[in-house]
């Protein structure tokens, strides 16, 4: 498995269990809720800066020769078309987020759920990393 | 539609067992691009192939053969 294999790997399960914790406490208490505001977010992603740091410099002392090598061209095929993918789903989903922006919801419940579209879409773009890798290209 | 086929791992046995981290550190790819670009999975860019050619001192054609499959 390349170090690239490896980082999208570390992308999408720190994504999703971090906000997954996040969008779960979330939905205990409510999404427009006060305590939905900044201060969970801003942890939120300080532990993920945190656990990917961490992550990444595990796998790099690990294998460094496999960090060293090169990002070469089907490395950059497969980041532009998960990055298709990805803007594929971000897209929809915001295209959804701006219909239901004509009801009025509160703000709060607007941009967590924007935010939750972009955490979508970034696990989208590691998933298709994966499978790619995994196929060969 | 058409599939490149290639000679690259006869090639490395030719050339002193080579290995796919020897090859791949003599192209500027990965191990596991190298790979793929073996087993047929992934069809290298023309620069590529002219790099993975004059590897083995070969001409192109020497290394891939594209075929219809019809």
């Amino acid at each position: 498995m390349s170090f690239r294999e490896k980082s999208a790997w570390i992308s999408l399960l720190s994504v999703s269990a971090i906000y997954g914790f996040y969008f779960a406490s979330l939905t205990r208490s409510g999404w427009h809720a006060p305590s939905s505001g900044f201060g969970g977010l801003l942890g939120t992603i300080v532990a993920l800066v945190i656990v990917q740091t961490v992550m990444t410099v595990a796998v790099a002392i690990y294998k460094p020769k496999d960090a060293k090598a090169p990002r070469d061209e089907r490395d950059r095929l497969i980041d532009l078309r998960s990055t298709r993918c990805a803007y594929a789903g971000l897209a929809t989903g915001v295209a959804f987020a701006i219909f239901f922006a004509g009801f009025n919801p509160p703000i709060l419940l607007n941009a967590n759920a924007l935010l939750f579209i972009l955490v979508i879409s970034e696990a989208l773009r590691n998933t298709s990393q994966i499978v790619q890798y995994r196929r060969g290209a | 539609m058409g599939r490149i086929r290639n000679e690259i791992r006869r090639l490395r046995f030719e050339h002193g067992e080579m290995t796919q981290q020897e090859l791949a550190e003599k192209i500027a790819m990965t191990r596991q691009t190298v790979n793929a670009i073996e087993q047929g999975k992934y069809s290298p860019s023309l620069e590529a192939a002219f790099r993975i050619a004059n590897v083995f001192g070969k001409p192109i054609e020497g290394v891939f053969h594209y075929s219809e499959d019809l």
